[in-house]
């Protein structure tokens, strides 16, 4: 056997066992003979261009493809116009300090890669850099495509050209997954990354808090909070290999898709943030749903604007409640009046907290780590500030049913023996 | 250096008293198991050799040192120290207890002091060895930065301090940033640079522009597999210091083995400087070697080997003698720690005098024990090998070890957990039934005076070499001109370019049609980790997986493709510490075997049909007796025996169907000439039962030259009916990985040793008729096994000795 045949063997029954090491789409193969580099055909690059609707910008003696768009103000997202979600003339929305206190006004730049693998590490690269921002009532996007790895420098360069001076950045889930790529790539070309001292909004959390939390992809959001459904849109699993196959081949037709999909993504991120900005802007009125009412109270909570997250707790907990509520309508009121309990306790209003208390438990169907945590306050406020012992002694006992760890129940208990004391004030003393 | 303890008189008697107990009966009382003693040596006492601080330690050091009553070193300390300083790979053989850490903590510790940039890795092969380490360490920055040697440190490095941190699949995630950007030293392990550390290397671009010394600790370790996965990470370390402008120096640390600067040098593929002189000084220490009575000669059968451990260690322990007993398992590390208190702990209540120590007790009670070590609160510590690395636990005065550890090299390191700078020590061994045991205990010299093991790497094994290839590209581009191990890693680029796992790009495009291979760059175009699908303790990743389903569903274990079937099929005996499984289903396709816990007296052995291929010898002895190469092994488990403890005897059998499994790897072989088997009187049959008896012995001493594990090499015998084309019968030893990992080469070197102590093992042997220890039990080859096996070895000592020149 030669060394080729041996490596063969032995890679083959490697890669059948690690999954995920081949590219899911079959690699088509290049012309030239086995062992020859492939590199990228002059008119394939230029095929490039063409193809994806760009232009090659020029690195020392590398290059890649700059691709622009823009979005007019009468251009539709669904439901939304761009001239609608467009903020003032200087390209920001005060009210995202609220979500990051360092972003305090100058131009969004708004962010999204596409990249080589999800794993991070040394050989997970960016391959797209997507950047959108607001010019007039207009949207515009700029993507950064690698068309061959030795231009990498140079596009991060673009990258950093392109967001300095901007007053912050928006990305979704960027803070975990975005900005890191970024900045290893940054690292790895000695670089300082783009974004140092940049202040960084990411909606996935303020999205999560207000829309769904279960479905959390911006496509869903997409279509769930915009109401734009995406026809066609490339699944992200299969942008890796879409990426590598141009690699291979250097046929950019592939890539068409993912650059669509990442100029959506760029626009629904946009829209997005555009909602949300305009949501703390207005407060609770603004609020579409109890549920949109009642992230946005914890969005104010979470930045200590107290009487505003007050007053959007109040507009989600709603009138009386209603019959033939959902459970994740009981569950939006429960939260919503527990959040207004803690309010007015942590504002000395005890009467207020209590009554908020005794509506949770009036709900029926109230999540029972709810019904157990509105009993312990209960209990508390009979015990300390109505010194009614008897009642507070009922809903501790009561609380207990609902017991969840050893700690909490022991706590309850001693509550209780506590209050037993204090009804029989004269107990038979041990000796 | 610490201060010597106790030499007082009472001490010494109490020490000779129970040798003289041990040792006496030998003639006079046939009844006593204490005739057993099979060996005594006494080592003499030596002094220290002292030397003066290297000029190139930094000053405030020096006083840190000072403040610890460290006034001088120990020459070999003082070699090291120079070498590192000057920037010269070493590697240090000193026994344990010898001061070795000093001599890679002084350099490192001296360097950052007087350039606050430098940083330093240090790899141990256990997590529990690098927390030891960050002990000491911690000890020793506090010192410089509050002792004598913090009032003269210069303005810039007044912040910080020498920041020490491990870094290890333990550490938190929320630390692990901080600790990329404030540690001088790294404590880590191999699997963990392999897979947290190297791929994310621009995180770390710090540590790696500054790494001044990699320190490999329990260099000895890394042999076999686990070395050769270990080389191939260093040579991904140090192409990423290459990247990043870094070229540190090597420290490594080893038990006494036979080629310690062979291995650095396989292991770095850098050369290396030895210090092996110990400077240290030793008390007298007397070694003895015990082998339990047999209780039935015909089969071969001794007493326990745990009762007589527990019996000596009675003498000892009785008299008021701090003492360690080694087991070889967790299993018999809690029955003989249950039976030590038994017979030495006081009432319930009161300060416990026995400990059990072994891997799985929680860290704060493992500190417990070893401060009651060191302090003498505990009298008696019965442990795993879990002790036998650098753990601090202070030196005692016996030590007994329950079962030969497998190793010379491992058994003096053991050893070395007795012994005083100054006054007597012992060290025991007492041997079990395993043939190995028995084979060391009844040649003592094989133990005492001959070198021991040689560990072999074999780092350009393909199956490894290319699974660390792609974790390379991964990391940094391959360019057209790179090289990387013995193989061309051009072709192995290539390869991997056909199933699209990387790519040829232009680095320096501007001519990406020039065909000069210049400027041309392996670009990783895949999605996946490379690393998280490599592990480094075994060739492939293709394992099977052990599920315990006695209660819920737990993984407990692994085993590699080609011992799956083996040690998996179905009603084998699965053993994981001590505890005994049996294997309920063999999921043979989804690589998973289902086991529950099982209480039993037997081991299962799997009968394995196995048929060896010579695909193309390397190299063969003029007389064609020997010869090594490239072969096909094709096995399949056809049933397997039960086999009981202590006794081996056989209680049962069972039949398997399971699918052939084949590889590639390499193989020593051994071939009796027609003339030699004709010339030999006996019948057929019993000549046949010869050659199995033969190749069982080879098997055993094989193992203890190769030092390897028993499932590391596997047997065969080809030839004469057993139609592999040649007429004439071998005895094949493969590697038992594909592709090899090196022991066929070293086996074929050692062909002469290989034979005599084949021969000194059987000749040796006291049994009549075969037994687990020489050429098989009986039942396994026929009643003339033994003779005919001697026989053949005396016909091949004659025919081989013209010509042992290498074709």
């Amino acid at each position: 056997m030669t060394l080729a045949e041996r490596l063969r063997s032995v890679v083959r029954s490697g890669a059948s066992l690690s999954p995920g090491s081949p590219p899911r789409t079959p690699a088509r193969r290049g012309e030239g003979s086995p062992g020859e580099p492939e590199g990228l055909a002059p008119e394939a690059c230029q095929n490039a261009a063409d193809v994806l609707g760009g232009q090659w910008r020029q690195w020392q003696a590398h290059r890649y493809l700059v691709v622009d768009r823009k979005y007019l103000p009468g251009h539709r997202h669904g439901r939304v116009a761009v001239a609608d979600s467009a903020p003032d003339a200087s390209g920001f929305w005060p009210t995202l300090g609220i979500l990051d206190p360092a972003a305090s006004g100058g131009r969004v730049v708004f962010l999204d890669l596409e990249t080589t693998g999800l794993s991070g590490g040394a050989g997970t690269y960016a391959f797209l850099v997507g950047c959108g921002w607001f010019d007039a009532g207009t949207f515009r996007v700029r993507q950064f495509l690698l068309t061959g790895y030795a231009a990498e420098r140079g596009l991060l360069e673009a990258v950093e050209e392109t967001v300095a001076g901007a007053g912050a950045i928006a990305t979704y889930n960027g803070k975990t997954f975005d900005l890191p790529i970024i900045e290893t790539r940054c690292l790895l070309h000695r670089m300082a990354t783009p974004f140092e001292g940049l202040a960084h909004v990411d909606l996935l959390h303020p999205a999560r808090r207000l829309w769904k939390s279960d479905e959390a992809r911006l496509a869903a959001m997409d279509a769930s909070v915009l109401g734009h459904v995406r026809e066609n849109d490339v699944p992200g699993f299969e942008i890796p290999s879409r990426y590598f196959l141009y690699v291979r081949s250097g046929d950019p037709r592939p890539l068409e898709p993912v650059l669509e999909h990442n100029r959506l993504d760029l626009l629904s991120l946009a829209m997005l943030t555009a909602r949300v900005a305009r949501l703390l802007e207005q407060g609770p009125d603004a609020a579409g749903t109890a549920r949109e009412a009642l992230g946005l109270g914890r969005l104010y909570e979470r930045r200590g604007m107290l009487a505003e997250a007050r007053a959007c707790f109040a507009r989600a907990a709603g009138p009386a409640a209603a019959e033939g509520e959902t459970a994740g309508e009981v569950l939006t009121r429960a939260e919503a009046l527990r959040g207004y309990a803690v309010l007015c306790r942590r504002a000395r209003e005890h009467e207020a907290a209590a009554d908020a208390w005794h509506q949770v438990l009036e709900l029926s169907g109230c999540p029972p780590h709810l019904a157990r945590e509105a009993r312990e306050a209960l209990a508390v406020h009979c015990e300390h500030r109505l010194r009614d012992f008897g009642a507070a002694r009922r809903l501790a006992v009561e609380s207990l049913r609902f017991g969840t760890s050893a700690a909490r129940t022991q706590a309850i208990r001693h509550r209780v023996a506590r209050l037993d004391r204090k009804l029989n004030p004269n107990p038979i003393p041990f000796f | 250096m610490l201060p010597a303890r106790r030499t007082d008189p009472a001490h010494e008697v109490a020490l000779q008293t129970a040798l003289d107990r041990l040792t006496a009966g030998r003639q006079d009382r046939q009844d006593a198991p204490d005739g057993w003693v099979t060996a005594v040596r006494m080592l003499a006492a030596r002094p220290g050799e002292y030397a003066p601080f290297p000029a190139g330690v930094d000053c405030r050091l020096v006083e840190a040192l000072r403040t610890r009553g460290i006034e001088q070193l120990y020459t070999h300390q003082a070699a090291a120290i120079t070498h590192a300083l000057e920037g010269r790979h070493v590697v240090i053989t000193t026994p344990t207890a010898s001061g070795k850490t000093l001599c890679y903590n002084a350099p490192v510790l001296s360097t950052i002091l007087r350039d606050p940039a430098a940083r330093a890795l240090y790899l141990f092969p256990t997590k529990a060895l690098a927390q030891d380490q960050l002990a000491e360490l911690h000890e020793l920055t506090e010192l410089l930065a509050h002792g004598a040697g913090g009032r003269q440190r210069g303005a810039g490095e007044e912040e910080a301090g020498i920041g020490v941190f491990t870094y290890d699949g333990d550490t938190p995630q929320d630390a692990r940033k901080a600790i990329r950007n404030r540690a001088h030293v790294v404590l880590s392990n191999p699997d963990m640079l392999h897979a947290g550390v190297l791929p994310h290397h621009p995180r770390w671009a710090k540590l790696f522009e500054n790494l001044r010394y990699v320190v490999i600790d329990e260099l000895h370790a890394y042999r076999g597999v686990f070395g050769s996965h270990l080389a191939n990470v260093l040579r991904r370390l140090r192409r990423i210091c290459r990247h990043y402008g870094s070229s540190p120096t090597f420290i490594c640390s080893s038990a006494t083995i036979a080629n310690p600067r062979e291995l650095a040098e396989a292991l770095v593929e850098q050369p290396f400087e030895l210090v092996s002189e110990n400077g240290a000084p030793r008390g007298e220490k007397i070694f003895l070697f015990v082998n339990p009575p047999v209780v039935n000669r015909q089969l071969g059968i001794r007493r326990s080997y745990l009762s007589e451990t527990r019996r000596i260690a009675g003498e000892f322990l009785r008299r008021g003698l701090q003492l360690i007993v080694f087991a070889q398992s967790r299993l018999t590390t809690e029955i003989l720690t249950t039976y030590l208190k038994d017979d030495f702990e006081g009432p319930p209540g009161t300060r416990e005098r026995i400990r059990g120590y072994r891997g799985g007790y929680l860290p704060g009670r493992r500190r417990e024990i070893e401060r009651g070590l060191r302090k003498g609160s505990v009298a008696g510590v019965v442990s795993t090998n879990a002790l036998e690395l650098g753990i601090d636990i202070g030196a005692l005065d016996v030590c007994v070890m329950a079962g030969y550890p497998g190793t010379i090299a491992a058994t003096w390191q053991r050893a070395g957990r007795a012994g005083r700078r100054s006054g007597r020590s012992a060290a025991l061994l007492v041997a079990s039934s395993a043939p190995i045991d028995q084979f060391v205990v009844r040649h003592p010299s094989y133990f005492f005076d001959a070198s021991p093991e040689h560990a072999l790497i074999n780092p350009d094994n393909l199956h490894i070499l290319v699974d660390h290839v792609k974790c390379a590209a991964f990391e940094l581009p391959f360019t057209a001109a790179e090289q990387y191990g013995r193989h061309d890693v051009q072709e192995i680029l290539r390869v991997l370019a056909e199933s699209g796992i990387v790519h040829q790009v232009s680095g320096q495009p501007g001519a990406p049609t020039a065909s000069d291979a210049v400027g041309w760059e392996w670009q990783w175009t895949s999605e996946s980790y490379p690393a998280d699908a490599v592990s480094l303790r075994s060739v492939s990743s293709d394992n099977f997986v052990v599920v315990d389903t006695t209660r819920g569903s737990d993984v407990i274990g692994e085993t590699s493709f080609t011992s799956g079937p083996a040690s998996l099929h179905e009603k084998a005996i699965y053993m994981v510490e001590g505890t005994l499984y049996q294997v309920e289903r063999l999921d043979f396709e989804g690589r998973k075997a289902y086991v529950r816990e099982i209480d039993c007296d037997y081991y299962t052995d799997a009968i394995t049909y196995t048929q060896v291929k010579v695909l193309e010898p390397f190299g063969t002895t003029g007389s064609r007796i020997h010869a090594f190469g490239e072969v096909h092994v094709s096995s399949r488990v056809v049933g397997f025996k039960k086999i009981k403890f202590y006794t081996n005897e056989n209680v049962g059998s069972g039949e398997l169907d399971l699918p052939e499994q084949q590889m590639h790897t390499t193989a020593y072989w051994l071939t009796i000439p027609a003339a030699v088997l004709a010339s030999l009187p006996y019948a057929s049959d019993d000549r046949r039962d010869g050659i199995v008896g033969l190749a069982f012995a080879m098997r055993q001493v094989a193992q203890l030259l190769l030092m390897c594990d028993r499932q590391d090499i596997g047997i065969s015998i080809g030839g004469g009916d057993e139609g592999d084309g040649a007429a004439e019968p071998r005895v094949f030893i493969y590697d038992n990985y594909p592709g090899g990992i090196g022991f066929s080469e070293p086996l074929f070197a050692m062909q002469g040793d290989l034979l005599a102590r084949t021969r000194d093992l059987i000749a040796g042997c006291e049994c009549d008729h075969g037994c687990p220890t020489c050429v098989g039990p009986l039942g396994h080859t026929g009643p003339l096994a033994k003779d005919v096996a001697l026989r053949i070895l005396d016909q091949l000592a004659t025919a081989a000795s013209p010509a042992l020149d290498v074709a």
